[in-house]
């Protein structure tokens, strides 16, 4: 069953991970979902897919009222990131979907309609939240062709999609990244299969280089804090990406 | 607490609203390719007619009537087919919100007791239920209506095939195979009677 863990709250801004579901079925994915709180309103970052829609909605539920979603923000279009959007309109039919541009009309396979959608030009957007300013950053090919990562610049926490997962073994259930060097062996086979391009990987070290980043948040997998940020970025930096084998 | 199971509850049986569908699809699909060889059969009847001449006038004026018969019946279940078309959206979207229903429940269920907005959600889902729910009735009445108009329609068939057979016997030297034409009608026209009763049995809804 999953569970929200704050990771990270000055007054009524905060960030909530909804990660680690040890219980869910073995062949779906494991994602992490996180939550922005700001004032009277909330951001769903990658909501997950159905099948795992009660658990997260409930793990949501217990720590933030989810009448104050405001938003969902859809970093790209895969299953396991948006697949439950029609279940959260369902709820809360005003939502918004920021989401890229060029998703705009393959995402109401999923559910919504014409006015669900916020669309994201390429050069990113900032995201109004309860007067809180958070940052669509452009992170195209990595791994879609029309993605976004989403940092706050308050909390300083870089929400980075399908960079920086790792699919860790079931017995490896720990939010955070306790030794980097051994968690990072299980991100090595998936960055370097699901990352197509290596100009888009270098220009994505670039432009998170320029950010002040207390925490990484990716998708699948630990967080990552302090030091252990720059130490993903340079790996990835250095990394053979687009290959199918080692 | 355990994990949701990855089919919720009530979710299966309800998928049989499509499967309905798709049976009354294939028997309309049947008595669609039967007209059309009732048709062919009733031109040929035609020409034999031609052929048998004087003694055979009237099994052709039956075979005509036959042939008229074969188009409209091919016009009926071309509307029969439309109203299938459409209630496979309908049925798509009752079965789409049940799941979406179910899950939902499911979520509110694993939060506990008053989570904020949860009655609204589902005061929502369960009018939108219900709108679509009288949206499909409202078709399977229509289709009930159809197919009971296309059975009387096939009853007629019935009483032509059985003239054509009484004329088949004044047929002279043709008898024989205006006989044989005429027992080819009605073995026809009750193989589409039969068809009609399994499709006025489906129901795209459950009473």
């Amino acid at each position: 069953m999953k569970q929200a863990h704050c990771i990270y709250q000055d007054e009524d801004h905060r960030w909530l991970a909804i990660a680690r579901d040890t219980t869910k079925p073995g062949y779906i994915i494991d994602t992490n979902e996180y939550v922005v709180i700001h004032g009277e309103e909330a951001l769903l970052c990658d909501p997950g897919g159905i099948e795992i829609f009660p658990s997260v909605f409930s793990a949501l539920s217990a720590e933030c009222d989810p009448t104050r979603l405001a938003g969902i923000f859809a970093s790209h279009q895969d299953p396991d990131i948006i697949s439950s959007l029609a279940l959260w309109l369902e709820f809360k039919p005003d939502l918004k979907c920021y989401t890229s541009w060029l998703w705009q009309s393959f995402l109401p396979h999923f559910g919504g309609q014409d006015s669900t959608f916020v669309p994201i030009p390429d050069s990113g957007v900032t995201i109004r939240l309860d007067g809180l300013e958070l940052q669509a950053i452009p992170a195209h090919y990595l791994h879609s062709s029309g993605n976004f990562h989403l940092y706050d610049p308050k909390a300083k926490i870089l929400f980075s999609g399908d960079v920086g997962a790792a699919l860790l073994p079931a017995d490896h259930n720990e939010l955070y990244v306790q030794d980097f060097s051994r968690h990072i062996r299980h991100a090595e086979g998936f960055h370097k299969r699901w990352m197509g391009s290596d100009r888009a990987k270098r220009d994505w070290c670039e432009r998170v280089s320029r950010l002040e980043i207390d925490m990484l948040v990716p998708q699948h997998g630990a967080i990552y804090q302090g030091a252990d940020v720059q130490r993903f970025i340079n790996w990835f930096a250095a990394l053979e990406v687009g290959v199918l084998r080692s | 607490m355990n994990a949701p199971e990855p089919n919720f509850h009530g979710i299966a049986p309800r998928t049989g609203e499509l499967a309905r569908i798709v049976r009354v699809n294939e028997e309309i699909k049947a008595i669609v390719a039967t007209a059309f060889r009732i048709n062919l059969m009733a031109l040929n009847a035609i020409f034999l007619a031609k052929r048998a001449g004087n003694a055979a006038l009237g099994f052709g004026v039956l075979s005509n009537e036959l042939r008229r018969f074969a188009q409209d019946l091919t016009r009926h279940m071309a509307s029969l087919r439309e109203m299938t078309s459409g209630s496979v959206g309908s049925v798509t979207g009752v079965v789409q919100q049940q799941r979406i229903a179910a899950i939902l429940a499911e979520a509110l269920r694993l939060s506990g007791d008053g989570v904020p907005g949860a009655r609204e959600a589902r005061r929502r889902g369960a009018t939108r239920l219900a709108e679509q729910q009288v949206r499909l009735r409202s078709l399977d009445l229509r289709l009930r209506a159809a197919v009971e108009e296309t059975q009387q329609l096939v009853e007629l068939g019935g009483v032509l095939a059985r003239s054509a057979k009484i004329e088949a016997a004044y047929g002279g030297s043709f008898s024989a195979a205006l006989m044989q034409v005429s027992t080819d009608f009605a073995e026809v026209i009750a193989q589409i009677k039969r068809s009609l009763e399994v499709l006025g049995k489906e129901r795209l809804v459950k009473d």
